[in-house]
């Protein structure tokens, strides 16, 4: 039998039965409703969660920290993992990893014209700059050329008062910090205070180059500058500590002598500590690692921790979101797949009446030369089809009622939060796709007992018919 | 005549078991048909006729014996291979003409072609011819409760005869019919079969029916007496 006669008889024969037909496809119809519209609002929940995550950080970049590893009482293990070249070339190593850049950080005082603030400065490559998702709205990122310039996140300028103008407005104009534009701050002169251990203070004049945009909110207070200017301002910070860390030696005795019982360990210990502030002059403060994706992130991150670094992304807070957003998903569809058995039921029941009622047909098709093969095909496509109508109704009703939804729960995000509404419900392509050939499945597996039935009737039923 | 016939009957021996009881209805038949005959099987309602008619088809499994149609022993055929054997040797023309309701008279008449797996242009060409050959060529598109017995009978022979087959098996196909549409249908079904060079076994309980055929076997109680 060619398959075009199979599915136009299939089709002819599912129409003789119009309500039936039609009740039939009534439980796939809100069967595949259901689990669409249940799917739909997992993806569309993980969606606008992911957005608004995305705004408070990228998700493809973690932070890494020096740390230890810690055994089950929690006492430390090891060597403490520390921030050096050999770290920086180690992450490089990790697949999956796009870009490193090794960090310094200093604060200090910082002057802008009449206003007065305070700066919080991060040392970064420039030339991994771009590579590690940083965007300007303004101006442009740093070029390993520059010396003494910064790109100052979008919130920079509202840590610069004016001392006098707030004197003299006082407590009228309200105490909140006033919103300032930030490209104010392009092509300023900043000039910062740093003052080292000793006590000796230096002033250094930065350049904005550019005003990060606003898509990555963990670093809008920030300042970011080469690594290498951040680095001799940092050594000239770091001057006094020669002097400090000699005064820490008699210290060091002390605790010692006040170990009493445990002396020769306790020595050791201090004294390898010793050391390890001596090397440690020169370590980063952290390291920032981009990855592939999301997924990337996750693994990465979840490896560094098992090496004993200390490392956190914004992947690592969106996980516990996933693994609810996941759940809520699986109980959605568990009803929606409940919903889907009982339709399926309805099929194989529909399918044997039909059998019953045409068995005399059956039985003469069998007399004039149809195979159990062609008697099978016929029953299972016309359930099939069954369900293929219920799937394509189904998806129709879950369009409109993810319409629906995503209507009333934008009304309701707006009048709440006024913030700009995201839809909740999404049927991305795959989830349509899925829906249809699902349907079709169910069709097919609901008349698999009715179709074994069919090639069963004897063809005697044609001639023997009361 | 042939030296070789296309269907033998050996010992066919038909038993039903009814409750506890067993029941003969056929009680060794021997019966040899040679091709291009035109064969009756003549007997009283109930003699066993029809039981015998459908096991030489195939439709049924005899107790005991063997039926061979063109060398093929039918018990030797799996019920998977049958179809496409009946397709080739066997067509079959039912006393109440078992055409399905829902089609009309050209689809009923091509269905065996839908099953063969020829395309639908080439089976209606087929059919139409043939249903005009029958005198239903205004009639294609009627459904069968839209016809009279005799007009829903030369579908249900163009149905027999669609794909060629070998054989003929016609039980009472003038059973339901007025003598006038007997004789009509008897002369188109025999000039066909002639025509078309098959073999036609026909069953009746009517001696006019029988006197068609080039012989006519009689039947009582499940044996052939001639
Ligand atoms: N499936 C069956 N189970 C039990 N007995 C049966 C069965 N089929 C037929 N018989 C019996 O076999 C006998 C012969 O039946 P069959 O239909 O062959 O008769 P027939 O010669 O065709 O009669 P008629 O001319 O009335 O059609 C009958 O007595 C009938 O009761
Ligand atoms: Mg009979």
């Amino acid at each position: 039998m060619r398959k075009r006669d199979l599915l136009l008889m299939a089709n002819k024969n599912l129409w003789r039965r119009k309500a039936r037909t039609i009740l039939t496809c009534l439980g796939v119809v809100i069967g595949t409703a259901s689990i669409v519209v249940m799917i739909s609002l997992g993806i569309g929940l993980r969606v606008s969660m992911e957005k608004s995550m995305a705004q408070w950080g990228s998700l493809n970049i973690i932070n890494v920290h020096p740390g230890m590893r810690y055994d089950e009482n929690g006492n430390p293990t090891g060597e403490e993992k520390r921030m050096t070249d050999e770290t920086v070339e180690e992450l490089k190593a990790i697949p999956g990893v796009t870009a490193v850049s090794p960090v310094y950080n200093i604060d200090g005082e910082a002057q802008l014209g009449r206003k007065k603030g305070y700066l919080s400065i991060v040392g970064i490559d420039p030339a991994a700059m771009e590579e590690l998702e940083f965007t300007v709205s303004h101006g442009r990122l740093l070029t390993p050329e520059d010396r003494f310039a910064i790109v100052a996140g979008s919130q920079v300028i509202n840590n610069f008062w004016d001392e006098r103008a707030a004197r003299r407005g006082g407590g009228m104009m309200g105490e909140g910090p006033q919103q300032q534009d930030p490209a104010e701050l392009l092509e300023q002169r900043i000039r910062l205070t740093i003052r080292n251990q000793a006590g000796n203070e230096r002033k250094q004049n930065l350049f904005v180059v550019g005003i990060l945009d606003e898509t990555n909110m963990d670093r809008s207070w920030q300042v970011y500058g080469s690594i290498h200017d951040i680095k001799r301002m940092r050594d000239f910070m770091m001057q006094g500590a020669n002097s400090s860390k000699q005064m820490l030696g008699p210290m060091a005795k002390e605790v010692i002598i006040s170990g009493g019982g445990v002396m020769v360990s306790t020595g050791r210990a201090s004294g390898s500590r010793g050391n390890r502030r001596e090397d440690r002059s020169n370590d980063y403060n952290s390291i920032m690692v981009r990855t592939k994706d999301v997924a990337q992130t996750k693994e990465i991150s979840k490896e560094l921790r098992e090496r004993g670094y200390n490392a956190w992304s914004m992947a690592d807070s969106l996980e516990g979101i996933e693994n609810t957003s996941r759940t809520m998903q699986a109980i959605l569809g568990g009803i929606g797949g409940i919903t889907l058995f009982v339709a399926a039921l309805g099929i194989t029941n529909t399918m044997i009446m039909s059998i019953y009622e045409r068995t005399r047909e059956i039985g003469i098709m069998k007399v004039i030369g149809a195979s159990f093969a062609d008697i099978r095909s016929i029953f299972l496509m016309e359930a099939a089809l069954i369900g293929l109508f219920g799937g394509i109704l189904g998806l129709g009703l879950s369009y409109g009622a993810s319409e629906i939804i995503n209507r009333i729960s934008a009304d309701y995000i707006q009048r709440g939060m006024g913030g700009p509404a995201t839809n909740i419900s999404v049927i991305p392509v795959w989830l349509a796709g899925f829906a249809l050939v699902f349907s079709i499945f169910i069709g097919l597996a609901a008349g698999l007992y009715p179709a074994s039935r069919a090639i069963r009737v004897s063809p005697m039923v044609a001639i023997r018919n009361e | 005549m042939s030296p070789k016939p296309i269907l033998q009957a050996r010992e066919i021996i038909k038993k039903y078991r009814i409750g506890t009881q067993a029941v003969s209805v056929l009680n060794g038949i021997n019966l040899d048909i040679y091709h291009g005959e035109v064969v009756s099987i003549l007997g009283k309602s109930g003699c066993g006729k029809t039981t015998f008619l459908n096991i030489a088809a195939g439709l049924e499994r005899p107790t005991k014996g063997d039926i061979i149609i063109d060398g093929h022993y039918l018990n030797k055929i799996s019920e998977k291979r049958m179809s496409a054997f009946r397709r080739k040797y066997i067509g079959f023309v039912f006393q109440l003409y078992n055409l399905i309701p829902s089609m009309n008279a050209l689809e009923n008449a091509i269905l065996p072609m839908v099953f063969e797996g020829v395309p639908q242009k080439e089976r209606e060409e087929k059919g139409r011819e043939l249903l005009t050959i029958m005198g239903l060529g205004d009639r294609l598109k009627h459904k069968p409760n839209e016809l009279s017995g005799g007009q829903r009978q030369r579908i249900s022979l163009a149905r027999a005869m669609i794909n060629n087959p070998r054989i003929i098996f016609a039980d009472e196909p003038t059973g339901n019919l007025d003598s006038r549409t007997t004789e009509e249908i008897l002369n188109l079904l025999i000039s066909t079969v002639r025509e078309n060079g098959q073999t036609l076994l026909m069953v009746t309980h009517d001696l006019e029916v029988a006197r068609h055929g080039d012989r006519i076997i009689e039947m009582v109680d499940g044996r052939i007496i001639n």
